[in-house]
């Protein structure tokens, strides 16, 4: 059996003397330092007493009195809706470079849940944490409720003249109006946006992405003659070698990669083989069969090796390289066993490095197999230099009016001063985006616009691969889509939809033969929500490419020992930082780290240990202080921090939550590129805390993953799972054990195919009112997600092997929380579900204490405001006020204090999905019920049904010798099944 | 959202509880009909009050006002000549006096406001046919239902209108009932405007209500009282030279005290037969009792979604787009309807039948796939014009029906999955299958 630990701590055995030993340099108690208010309980025995008083007062009071509530119905009831029932819109999400196919759940008019769509070619019914938050965005109260001039509301009238008239003189002395965006990919507004820069032809438009990936870009111009991204195929790669692309996190289409991905983590079928060259341990990297550390300095070594290796195999010709600190011969060998099935990527943003990828790749004979262009992504077109020109014409003066929509670069230009700068030099500023930020701060006009669950628009994420984003919800505030205010200053009358509409039914009508009437046609789109002409299918052309000079090359592979080089990367949950104000993804714990509500410097056990640096000392660079995590699988001589934090002005919930490190970003060549390099590191005598919800509790050794290779896989399916055969054998009860004959629910989970990416942790929160604590409530255990990602380690401490599993109610059959609660408030139902009722509940916690695998969340204080005793309110984040509030579930309750909760196998699905069939007499589809995880999965890893449907798949998945229980050694039979993880070792 | 910790309170206090509650009148009375209503009322009445200022009204006024008995009228016979005496000389005087220049009157000296009262409560003698105001417009709070206005809703009504609106609908009723029952009113315009003028000052006095009753609580204390005496005399005093006695004051008392806490506590936080009055008088018996409208006629829903629904508006101008007079309230009540639909604004109806949050009750489930009759929950509907609460709604009361009730397993769905209690129903093994057989009495099929 393998030894798998969570920390190093605890490897290292000491986690019962860290706590002790924690102290800061003046010698006060780690726990002492959070002196947060809220954690303080200034209660005397007098308080107590006059509570008791005052809630028997009130409870007589309230009890004596029958309340009255109002039943308010419709003056006019709007004819889809029936109330009680779930509507669904299909649409689209799009947030910056984000994009995702999605069916939008309304309740009584407000959106409260998203779904991936199924019928979407890119997304395939995936989801991702950010898709699964945004409906949270919708009801953020921190969003501009109306225009605002120099900060003074205004109607819309009066700013649209005051707006127009100033664009038309600017226009008539033929100054530059620049209107800044992220990059567009939505067909309609490109063509509202070229009909305003008709309008106003000394006008232009930069596109400008945060995180950008021009230097592939302007690679792929040189390489192939197209400045686009082209579409990775990574189901189709049976051997992926990436250098720092975090194609399962954030790289370029995560969900669209993960789905491919996982298809091929089969092991029953053909099974791909991953190698991660990287320095953070990386959401792919822990996904990796192969990792290998690497400084990013040693990035174009590497590449530059491989590729002489290559060109010596393909081409017969030997090239002079310099040396890299890594043997490539046995990678080199692997890549030309599978010429034509490998994808060679890269997440560097350095022009040469891309175009040695894409050499690379052509020689593997890639293009056309792995790597097409016919349909190309569009969500990434910014080129880093049309912004650094752009600054350079502000600061001369010679920008005379700026549009700013939904960039932020006030917050996340790495010279974000001369950015502000330049822009007091425009005469002319619009803010165009709908909530405040740091750019929206300086600009003079604020004309916001609609949150996309509000919009009427399109998206084209791939070519040809067309969707459409209806409205789920009339503006909550007095807003306009950014659209209809650049159609009003155009001098168009059209609203976005009329445009969308007469847009689609002049450009994409033609393009399909089932309607002929543009009503049933625009309708039918509409309610499908995605639109993918058979012409995406072309065949693609052979691609030509410029023969590539390696000497182009900066090699700075000279690894010095006392530089350390810092990498900025994406966080998971909240890339960029678009999403900062949101409460869910600011409490969702980083995959690999376990560390929400901060970023920090992840820093290698080795450099630690040589320096002295513990877990939560801070360290200085330059002017920017982070908290040190010790992060097993950190490259030596590398710190890794997260970009996307230290917002100043996004609201409540986000503002002053980690550090701003985007200064720290650096150009290169006229590319942004996410490294830098210090060679002094200083640490200071500050202390900080982490709120990390995974070193609460140990393994202990138990074979809770379970894992083998690929080629014992082959010789035996049960390879690595040879306990559960025992457990099977010897686990026997007195008792006659309860059958369930008629429905029996259960779930499989497949390690091989679980990537970590947490989407199923928010769309569990987002579906069962799951409350935010807050940081200082996380750091005292008490967060209270029904789902959550475990993670282990294995192996090296410097070089580990990662492993997750997403843990939930294992809903036993034989559970022991229910043996023990005093009031039966958990109790077994007759279709295999472990029950938690909550108004029966007490809170003695003895279910908690009991269940082996700690699934079950007690609230303990008031976090979603249910309860009536307001001094137990914990809500830190806002998440209680009455906008908020509105994404809440009607079917789910909300709990109060005082109560224990956990997963229920989202069973309001499973009472819907059975009513719907009784009213409709008949039997369930298959796959009918799909609980929020198993829906929101982008690499269908989690599988939920009866187990008593023999032909469903969930049985199938049980069958297989894969198959085992957690702890199933303590005979608690749960409903939940684990398939064992198998990595690829063999090519 | 639910009180998890309240309810442990009320638990753990208990008799301290049942104690005050029997102040309140809901509680006091038997859990029927009359007493939740007057608390509800109450409420609401308290709850209108709200925007208005009180004003404060004279003795005299206030016994006047709560005094429509025969007996008290005639003790003011004498006052009411001599007034009405006066009138008739003030009369002759303003003759000439064209009636469009009196409805404009609006200087009213505290006299007048007096008689204006007196003429709204028929104590001003105006000839053997007329009937006073009050005599159908109620001006207190009422547990049953009065098709007509009351008080406060005419004079809320006339509010911005002069006194010669009011003339109009007095003397010249336009609705096929007013007209009927207006009709032989003697009223000149000096009374109308007298009239109006205390019907504006009635706009802030606001409906009468009725005090609560506090029989109970007085037999409870005193109960209490004779129970601890007797108490005290057995250990201390002994003043009684039997003991018997003491020991039979007890008994009965004891019995007495748990016996109204017990009634008390079971129906405690329970509405049944809660009827509040409604902002329209909407009677269920009218419309699918006489009219025998379809109960899914109006609650859609109730077969395809969890909620059977409120109709809106929309849905009453389906047939009132036509029916404008109804044969009980004339046109004021379906006047409302139309006004409401006219202003785009909702119709806040009290909520009756009401769960708390933790419990998931469907209409579809049961009306649907139970093929459960509105009337099994909600009684005999039609023969109620105001709507009140049949069912304590307790999980009792749940469960003593999911005991009971036959499942159709003829349905797709049963058959799929409970095979067996289908065969077995089809072979005569058993003669019924209930819902508890089918897991009814899971906690999970209603709280999650």
């Amino acid at each position: 059996m393998r030894k798998y630990w969570k920390d190093i701590e605890s490897r290292n055995k000491s986690n019962e003397v860290a706590l002790i030993k924690a102290t800061a340099e003046n010698g006060t108690p780690l726990l002492d330092l959070v002196s947060d208010q809220n954690m303080e309980l200034h209660a005397s025995r007098r308080d107590f007493l006059k509570l008791c008083g005052f809630s028997f007062a009130v409870t007589a009071l309230a009890s004596c009195r029958q309340q009255i509530s109002k039943a308010v119905p419709y003056v006019t009831a709007p004819p889809e809706m029936i109330p009680g029932e779930a509507l669904y819109y299909a649409s689209s999400y799009v947030n910056g470079n984000d994009y995702c196919s999605i069916i939008v759940k309304t309740r009584d008019g407000r959106p409260i849940k998203i779904e991936g769509n199924p019928e979407s070619h890119i997304t395939r019914g995936g989801t991702s944490a950010r898709v699964q938050a945004s409906v949270l965005d919708l009801y953020d109260g921190h969003r501009f409720t109306g225009p605002l001039v120099d900060g003074k509301p205004v109607s819309w009238d009066s700013i649209d003249t005051d707006i127009a008239g100033k664009l038309e003189k600017i226009a008539e002395e033929k100054g530059t109006i620049v209107l800044l965006t992220p990059t567009i990919f939505s067909p309609a507004t490109e063509a509202i946006i070229s009909g305003f820069l008709k309008k106003f032809p000394s006008s232009e438009w930069v596109q400008y992405d945060a995180i950008s990936y021009s230097a592939m870009l302007e690679a792929n111009k040189i390489s192939f003659g197209k400045q686009v991204i082209p579409e990775y195929r990574f189901d189709k790669a049976d051997l992926v070698l990436s250098f720092g692309a975090d194609f399962l996190g954030t790289w370029l289409s995560p969900i669209e990669y993960t789905r491919q991905f996982s298809s091929r983590r089969i092991p029953e079928n053909d099974m791909n083989w991953l190698i991660q060259l990287e320095s953070n341990l990386s959401l792919t990297g822990s996904n990796a069969d192969k990792r290998i550390q690497i400084k990013p300095s040693q990035e174009s070594a590497i590449l530059l090796n491989i590729y002489k290796e290559i060109v010596k195999s393909v081409e017969n010709r030997n090239i002079d390289v310099p040396a890299s600190v890594l043997d490539v011969s046995k990678i080199s060998g692997k890549l030309l066993l599978s010429k034509g099935k490998s994808l060679v990527v890269s997440g560097s943003n350095i022009k040469q490095v891309q175009l040695l990828v894409n050499e690379i790749n052509r020689l593997l004979g890639n293009i056309g197999q792995t790597i097409l262009f016919n349909s190309y992504l569009r969500t990434h077109a910014g080129i880093d230099s049309d912004m650094d020109k752009l600054i350079g014409r502000m600061e001369n003066g010679k920008v005379k009016g700026i549009l700013i929509w939904n960039v932020n670069p006030a917050y996340n230009l790495y010279k974000n001063e001369t950015f502000v700068e330049g822009l007091k030099k425009v005469g002319l500023t619009i803010g165009l985006s709908g909530s405040p930020d740091e750019t929206s701060s300086l600009v003079q006009y604020i004309c916001p616009d609609n949150h996309y669950l509000e919009s009427w628009n399109d998206a084209e994420a791939k070519r040809e691969y067309f969707s459409l984003m209806q409205p789920a919800i009339s503006p909550i505030f007095n807003t306009r889509q950014m659209t209809d205010s650049l159609l009003k200053w155009s001098g168009s009358t059209l609203l976005s939809y009329d445009f969308l509409r007469a847009y689609w039914v002049e450009n994409m009508m033609k393009r399909q033969s089932e309607f002929h009437d543009p009503v049933a046609f625009f309708d039918h789109m509409i309610q499908k929500g995605i639109f993918e002409p058979a012409s995406a299918a072309e065949k693609e052309s052979g691609q030509v490419s410029v023969p590539f000079y390696p000497a182009a090359v900066n090699v700075t592979g000279n690894s010095d020992k006392n530089i350390t080089e810092i990498v900025l990367y994406e966080s998971v949950a909240l890339g960029e930082g678009r999403q900062s104000n949101n409460p869910w993804l600011q409490e969702l714990p980083d995959s690999v780290t376990k560390i929400c509500w901060d970023n920090f410097a992840s820093v290698s056990p080795a450099q630690a240990k040589e320096n002295n640096w513990t877990d939560g000392d801070v360290l200085r660079f330059g002017t920017i202080e982070l908290p040190v995590h010790i992060q097993p699988g950190q490259a030596y001589g590398t710190i890794g921090v997260a970009l996307g934090y230290g917002r100043t002005n996004c609201g409540k919930a986000g503002d002053g939550v980690g550090v701003n490190v985007w200064p720290l970003l650096t150009s290169e060549n006229g590319n942004i590129v996410h490294r830098t390099k210090f060679d002094h590191i200083e640490k200071t005598a500050k202390i900080y805390l982490f709120a990390q919800t995974q070193t609460h509790h140990s393994m202990e050794g138990r074979a809770l993953v379970r894992e083998a290779e690929l080629d014992e896989f082959k010789k035996n399916p049960a390879a690595g799972n040879e306990l559960h055969a025992y457990n099977v054998e010897h686990n026997e009860s007195l008792y006659k054990m309860r059958t369930y004959p008629h429905h029996h629910w259960g779930m499989a989970i497949d390690l091989s195919r679980c990537t970590g990416c947490a989407t199923c942790v928010i769309a569990c929160q987002a579906e069962n009112n799951v409350p935010v604590v807050g940081k200082e409530e996380v750091h005292r255990v008490h967060e209270m997600h029904w789902m959550r990602i475990d993670r282990y380690f294995t192996g090296d401490e410097d070089n580990p092997e990662v492993v997750f599993q997403p843990v939930l109610c294992q809903h036993c059959q034989n559970a022991p929380c229910e043996n023990v609660c005093p009031v039966a408030a958990t109790n077994h139902s007759s279709e295999g579900l472990n029950q938690m009722i909550y108004n029966r509940c007490f809170g003695t916690r003895y279910c908690n204490n009991n269940c082996p695998y700690k699934v079950r969340r007690f609230n303990w204080f008031n976090y979603s405001a249910a309860g009536t005793l307001t001094g137990n309110l914990r809500d830190k984040e806002g998440m209680t006020g009455d906008l908020r509030k509105m994404v809440l579930n009607p079917d789910v309750t909300v709990r109060a204090q005082g109560v224990i909760e956990k997963c229920s196998f989202c069973i309001q699905r499973i009472q819907a999905a059975k009513l719907k069939a009784k009213y409709d007499n008949r039997a369930l589809y298959e796959n009918e019920i799909q609980t929020a995880c198993s829906q929101s999965c982008p690499a269908q890893a989690i599988v939920f049904g009866d187990m008593n449907d023999h032909e469903s798949e969930l049985v199938k998945l049980i069958n297989s010798g894969r198959r085992y229980n957690l702890l199933e050694e303590l005979f608690t039979m749960p409903s939940v099944n684990y398939l064992t993880k198998i990595k690829n070792k063999i090519l | 959202m639910y009180r998890n910790f309240h309810a442990g309170i009320i638990r753990l206090l208990f008799p301290f509880i049942f104690l005050f509650s029997s102040v309140s009148p809901g509680l006091s009375n038997s859990p029927q009909v009359g007493g939740k209503t007057n608390v509800q009322t109450k409420a609401i009445n308290k709850e209108q009050k709200k925007d208005t200022t009180k004003v404060q009204v004279s003795n005299t006024t206030k016994a006047q006002g709560n005094d429509t008995t025969k007996a008290q009228g005639r003790d003011t016979t004498k006052i009411q000549k001599k007034d009405s005496l006066n009138l008739q000389a003030k009369d002759t005087v303003n003759r000439q006096v064209p009636d469009s220049i009196i409805y404009k009157r609006t200087d009213f000296t505290a006299e007048d406001l007096i008689r204006g009262e007196r003429l709204f409560y028929g104590l001003v003698y105006l000839g053997d046919k007329s009937i006073s105001c009050a005599s159908c417009h109620n001006t207190q709070v009422s547990d049953t239902l009065n098709w007509n206005p009351d008080a406060l809703e005419i004079s809320r009504k006339y509010l911005g209108k002069n006194a010669y609106a009011l003339s109009r609908v007095l003397l010249k009723p336009a609705g096929a009932k007013m007209k009927v029952v207006h009709k032989g009113l003697q009223l000149t315009a000096e009374d109308i405007v007298l009239i109006k003028a205390y019907m504006d000052k009635f706009v802030n006095i606001g409906l009468k209500e009725n005090k609560p009753v506090i029989t109970n609580l007085l037999l409870l204390i005193i109960a209490f009282v004779l129970f601890f005496i007797s108490a005290v005399d057995i250990v201390i005093k002994r003043i009684f030279k039997n003991q018997r006695i003491n020991w039979a004051i007890l008994t009965i008392t004891g019995v007495f005290i748990t016996w109204i806490l017990a009634v008390n506590a079971i129906a405690l936080g329970r509405a049944k037969g809660f009827a509040p009055a409604q902002p329209i008088k909407f009677s269920h018996y009218v419309h699918a009792g006489q009219n025998k409208t379809d109960c899914n006629y109006c609650h859609y829903t109730a077969k395809t979604s969890k909620t059977a629904g409120i109709p809106a508006g929309s849905i009453c101008y389906n047939c009132h787009f036509l029916v404008r007079n109804g044969t009980r309230s004339g046109a004021t009540e379906i006047a409302k309807i139309i006004a409401h639909l006219e202003q785009k604004k909702a119709v806040e109806w009290v909520r009756i039948y009401k769960l708390p949050d933790f419990v998931f009750f469907s209409h579809e489930q049961h009306v649907s796939a139970g093929q459960i009759n509105c009337e099994a929950c909600h009684g005999n509907v039609k023969e109620m014009n105001r709507l009140y609460q049949v069912a304590d709604l307790s999980m009792g009361w749940c469960i003593d029906c999911h005991k009971t009730r036959k499942v159709n397993i003829s349905n797709g769905y049963y058959k799929a999955y409970y095979p067996t209690f289908y065969d077995s129903l089809r072979a005569g093994k058993v003669d019924s299958i209930r819902v508890v057989g089918i897991g009814g009495r899971d906690c999970g099929k209603c709280h999650y």
